[in-house]
């Protein structure tokens, strides 16, 4: 009975409720002060900017069920669907830099439109190149899953 | 503008109260003030959103596209109806709201560990081939871009400013600032990156049949238009869309361990 109920616990922790957001916020804000303490290690050559330790952190903390999804997916996902807001003062900040704008805009907006193209051509083809390795060579499997 | 300086008495007035309203004068300024600059930033994308809308699509009324337009285009009148620098304007009336939804770009980013780890399966399977692939693929690219901003006459800082594009703006940004950059050019180029995918995407994935290797299709996408990338995998099937997830995270780690490395080697810093 007490190996049965253990079992049903185990099952039913998927189905936990998620954290209530300040938590959530919680969670996130202190992998965020850790990331900020890390930042500053890394060399000035070799920058490391916060969010990237956060990112890795974080996906870290919920490989190892450290943290789990319902701990952070609410706050999550919000936080994710305004991400093309959030970017808005990104853009307008080129307010202050409209005189490189004046010299080169012409020539910065054709080198970016190089520079997608040449992104996903060559990413797209490296990916193909090394996934038919794996194919031919190492004969593994290629399928992904649903 | 004609307009504007024939009314210049009364908009001595007006000045000062709007000044003080924008935190432009000494005593807003103090006060740093931030309602004008989310108010905008908020209105604007707004706009922009509406647009996309009525627009059915058209490519150019991405609403971060019409927001950073538009933004930079109010903020250019009202600082010459104020008399002032469109830089000067923008630095004392919109950036401390600005800032404020900037520093949400750090939850913001860190918070794409969630997809990432929801296609985990996917990223255990492949991870050798989607590490490998995106480090030689930026690698090759960077030499492409590299060359192509040299030949068309960028200078160091036009140049460092191009090469972190492929990460998300929340790290390409310090990234272009740590090698010598202008990291508002970047996050432009971040921009229309996705303004880009998002208009020729479809035409490029089939003029250069991209499609033939699924995988590659996502990883290419997702490193070349970013989440509006991921958007157009999505469209292409279920293997390009969670490959372009992925490759909207991962691309973002390996640009910061790449680029700085690839700014040393040609001598950029």
């Amino acid at each position: 009975m007490a190996a049965n109920d253990k079992v049903t616990k185990a099952e039913t922790a998927k189905e936990e409720p998620a954290s209530p957001i300040l938590i959530q916020m919680g969670i996130f804000a202190a992998i965020l002060f850790v990331s900020s303490l890390i930042s500053p290690l890394f060399p000035a050559s070799f920058p490391v900017p916060t969010p990237v330790i956060g990112l890795v952190l974080l996906y870290v903390l919920l490989a190892t069920h450290i943290v789990k999804l319902r701990n952070v997916e609410k706050f999550g996902d919000f936080m994710i669907s305004l991400i093309a807001f959030l970017f808005v003062p990104s853009g307008i900040q080129l307010a202050a830099s409209l005189d490189i704008l004046k010299a080169q805009g012409v020539q910065i907006v054709i080198v970016v439109l190089i520079a997608t193209i040449v992104l996903l051509v060559v990413v797209a083809y490296t990916t193909a190149g090394f996934i038919w390795i794996r194919k031919n060579v190492f004969h593994r499997d290629v399928n992904v899953d649903d | 503008m004609i307009i504007l300086t024939e009314t210049a008495p009364h908009m001595a007035v007006w000045g000062k109260w709007l000044g003080d309203a924008l935190g432009t004068n000494a005593a807003g300024a103090s006060a740093g003030n931030a309602i004008f600059g989310i108010f905008l930033s908020l209105l604007v994308y707004l706009i922009g959103q509406w647009l996309f809308k009525i627009g059915k699509g058209f490519f150019l009324f991405q609403p971060l596209f019409v927001g950073m337009v538009l933004g930079i285009f109010i903020l250019f009148l009202l600082a010459k109806a104020f008399g002032t620098d469109t830089a000067t304007f923008y630095k004392s009336a919109y950036l401390p709201g600005g800032n404020i939804i900037f520093w949400f770009l750090n939850p913001a980013t860190i918070a794409f560990a969630i997809p990432l780890y929801r296609r985990n399966d996917v990223v255990k399977k492949f991870w050798l081939e989607i590490v490998l692939s995106l480090i030689v693929g930026l690698f090759v690219s960077l030499f492409v871009i590299y060359f192509a901003a040299k030949l068309i006459g960028l200078d160091k800082v036009g140049i460092a400013s191009m090469l972190p594009q492929a990460a998300t703006t929340a790290i390409a940004m310090p990234i272009a600032t740590a090698i010598g950059g202008n990291s508002a050019v970047t996050a432009m180029a971040c921009i229309l990156n996705a303004v880009i995918i998002y208009a020729l995407g479809d035409w490029l994935v089939k003029f250069f049949r991209i499609n033939n290797d699924p995988v590659g299709a996502g990883l290419g996408l997702g490193t070349a238009g970013h989440t509006v990338g991921s958007a157009k995998a999505v469209q292409l099937g279920s293997i390009q869309g969670s490959m372009a997830s992925i490759a909207v995270v991962v691309i973002s780690i390996v640009v910061d361990i790449v680029v700085p490395s690839f700014a040393k080697l040609m001598g950029l810093m």
